[in-house]
């Protein structure tokens, strides 16, 4: 028997709800970049893991910083902190000096995300921001290195370390390895940059997840691709080096910092693609792909706008005139 | 087979296995039922009987002049209790009629009045009107008015698609009250002057389909229109697009669009008054949910209290669960079991909470496109429910909010849990308002 003595819960419709969650799609995002971490811990040893340590506790207790001054609750559970961190890891070269790496977390989480209103409201994407502010304030750091020098952790010699990264050996002119070496792993530049293969097998773990769609990696790559393939030059090289796969596939493809439409993620990719190209044929070698998508996530709100499709209900004034 | 359907929308589980294969029974009568005055859109009833007055089964009690309006009838035997405020399924108290059930047998004698083959439409509108017919598949609008004989009209377009979750009460009309059912629609067609008539219906339902093509396959005015199973199929102006082809501009009226769209429960209803002078005092209802002990299908007297239902249908723990009536997309989770099904009542829903999930709070848009990849509508949810949450109505106008048909999958779909439906809700009386000030 039923009675009204038990408790009914009333709420607005719909009465369903789909289990996916937030935090079980930034969760997702983390683990589709072991992978990649793997590859770079095999490679630099406890440089790697120092390194991601570092960021991964500088990403919470920014976070619980934050949060206590504008008196709002943590939510380290919904492993957006933690994910940031781990990204801005992935964007430093290994030997990085723990201070600068910790700095960049600082400013990701802090400013970039919680200053910002917090997860939704950033217009740039977190990790990318950090990692920018370092390279623009690097003036400031002749100081900083000079006060952290003594702090400076030292992990023991590994010799891949030094090398000139792949990109800079394209950039120079410089005999390539082989194509399939550097798709599969190859040491050289940031811990993100050591293996597109590892990439790839997280992007198509996000894929199979929902959490990406084709669009933006597709159309960014195609973009860089036939601009190279244009300027004479490999196009493979380019893809297969730098910033490209994990810009590709997880950090133009940031559900926040992202167009909402299918056409305006293409165009979106697109313009990265091209404007990557653009800094690596005509500016700076290095760090294209992280000002390419930074300067694109300002442009957002504008592709939304302007690509705006119409409502179901706008009545069709060609079709009505036919 | 062609299957047809629209743009957008999303995959539902649709827990359709409880109920498909259950025939239709007859649902016990209860002690007493409350009858809302008003269960239509449109102007409510004034009561006819007072309290102590005997009512037979079937007797109209309640009437309106008013032409967008249509009288309500006991729905058993018995004694009216009192003329007052109850708690009605659509939210809050309204005005109803409650009826004491005498102990005698609670059925309406079905005896022909009419000969099938040869209806004067205008009887059969008098009929429709008379015999309190509504609207039995969510908007519930007085069918007479919708009837009507209207040249512009070329189509009518029967909505078997049955897309709400649960919900398998017009699939079992269909595979059960097929011969009613094309009867009903040739009426229906004749009375509007439509040329044709169309079944629409969700290919998860081959035995309707197949029902449905047996019975009219020597007419070439009736056809079979299989749909994609994707949520919101049913709404109606996917329906409309999806078999016709046809665009629904907002605010288009049916002679625009040459086609109207009517429930197929409805139509049986609508034949049943015309042919046997049976009002609408009953109607298929499913009841069920994971820890309902006997689903089905059950036709269930108007104005039975919910908590009977649940009794009847072996429901024993509902601490914590939501009780709908409706579907589980668009219905109303009702506050206690007090309250009686009504004529556009298609299920009572007992969803516990590992379903409805109302453990998850509510977080921040986080931008992830899910709710405007899926949006039938085509429109921002993500947008309209900054702005709405906000109450900034202007620029929630602005991204179209008033197209809102509130299907709820945004909702469904959002990984943030954002109530955007209670927001679109909460934001069109104030957008109206502003609109009327404008004018």
């Amino acid at each position: 028997m039923v009675s009204d003595t038990q408790k009914l819960i009333i709420s607005p419709s719909p009465h369903l709800k789909s289990k996916e969650t937030v935090s079980s799609a930034m969760r997702d995002v983390f683990i589709a970049l072991i992978p990649v971490a793997a590859v770079a811990v095999y490679f630099y040893h406890a440089y790697a893991i120092f390194l991601i340590g570092v960021c991964l506790v500088t990403a919470v207790l920014t976070e619980l910083l934050f949060k206590k001054l504008s008196k709002k609750k943590p939510a380290i559970h919904d492993w957006s902190a933690l994910l940031t961190g781990l990204f801005v890891a992935m964007l430093f070269p290994a030997t990085t000096p723990w201070w600068k790496a910790a700095i960049a977390t600082f400013i990701a989480v802090g400013i970039a995300k919680e200053l910002m209103g917090g997860m939704g409201w950033n217009r740039f994407n977190p990790a990318l921001f950090g990692r920018v502010a370092l390279i623009i304030l690097a003036p400031l750091f002749a100081f900083v290195d000079e006060w952290f020098a003594p702090l400076a952790v030292r992990l023991g010699a590994v010799d891949v370390v030094t090398q000139a990264t792949p990109l800079a050996m394209l950039n120079a002119g410089m005999e390539m390895p082989a194509l399939g070496q550097l798709f599969v792993a190859f040491p050289g530049g940031a811990l993100s940059e050591v293996s597109p293969l590892a990439l790839l097998i997280g992007a198509a773990y996000l894929f199979f997840r929902k959490h990406i769609t084709w669009h933006i990696p597709v159309s960014m790559l195609a973009a860089v691709a036939i601009l190279t393939l244009i300027a004479g030059q490999n196009p493979l090289y380019h893809l297969f080096t730098g910033g490209i796969m994990i810009g590709a596939f997880f950090m133009a493809t940031d559900w926040v910092t992202s167009p909402f439409t299918d056409r305006g993620k293409l165009l979106f990719g697109a313009c990265i693609g091209i404007l990557v190209v653009i800094f690596r044929l005509g500016l700076s070698p290095t760090e294209g792909v992280a000002f390419s998508i930074l300067i694109m996530n300002a442009f957002v709100p504008y592709i939304d706008k302007v690509m705006r499709r119409p409502s179901f209900s706008e009545p069709k004034k060609q079709a009505q005139a036919s | 087979m062609e299957v047809k359907t629209f743009q957008g929308g999303a995959h539902i589980p649709h827990y359709k296995s409880y109920t498909e294969d259950k025939p239709i029974t007859r649902l016990s009568p209860p002690k007493e039922v409350i009858i809302p005055l008003l269960q239509h859109m449109g102007a409510p009833c004034e009561p006819l009987v007072k309290e102590g007055d005997k009512v037979e089964i079937g007797q109209k009690i309640g009437d309106s002049e008013e032409l967008f309006s249509a009288p309500v009838h006991a729905s058993v035997s018995g004694t009216v209790k009192e003329v007052g405020k109850r708690t009605v399924p659509t939210g809050g108290e309204d005005d109803c009629i409650v009826i004491e059930a005498d102990d005698g047998p609670q059925e309406f004698e079905m005896k022909q009045i009419r000969d099938p083959e040869n209806v004067d439409l205008e009887e059969y509108r008098k009929c429709v009107r008379e015999g309190g017919l509504t609207g039995m598949g969510g908007a519930a609008l007085p069918t007479h008015v919708q009837v009507k004989y209207n040249e512009k009209v070329d189509t009518l377009l029967l909505n078997g698609a049955e897309c709400e979750p649960f919900l398998t009460c017009d699939h079992r009309i269909m595979v059960e009250k097929t011969a009613e059912l094309v009867k009903g629609a040739e009426l229906m067609m004749n009375s509007i002057g439509a040329k044709r008539t169309l079944f629409g219906i969700e290919v998860n339902k081959p035995d309707a389909i197949e029902a449905i093509n047996e019975v009219i396959k020597d007419r070439d005015d009736m056809e079979v229109v299989s749909l994609a199973v994707k949520y919101p199929q049913g709404f109606k102006s996917h329906l409309i697009k999806a078999a016709t082809g046809r665009d629904v501009p907002r605010g288009a009226r049916s002679a625009e669009l040459g086609c109207i769209v009517r429930n197929v429960g409805t139509t049986v209803a609508s034949y049943e008054a015309c042919i046997y002078g049976k009002p609408l005092i009953e109607r298929v209802i499913t009841v069920s949910g994971p820890k309902v002990t006997k689903p089905g299908n059950y036709m269930v007297k108007i104005g039975t209290p919910v908590g009977h239902i649940l009794n009847e249908c072996g429901v024993e723990d509902i601490e914590n669960h939501k009780v709908v009536i409706g579907g589980p997309m668009t219905g109303l989770a009702q506050p206690h079991l007090d309250v009686p099904v009504v004529k556009s009542s298609t299920g009572v829903i007992v969803l516990p909470p590992e379903m409805t999930r109302e453990w998850m709070e509510y977080a921040d848009c986080v931008r992830c496109d899910k709710c405007v990849e899926h949006c039938p509508m085509m429109l921002y949810p993500n947008q309209i429910s900054i702005y709405a949450e906000a109450n900034m109505y202007d620029e929630a106008e602005e991204w179209d909010l008033m197209d809102c048909i509130e299907c709820g999958i945004c909702s469904y779909v959002c990984p943030a849990a954002r109530p955007i439906v209670h927001w679109v809700q909460r934001a069109k009386p104030e957008i109206q308002k502003r609109q009327r000030s404008r004018k």
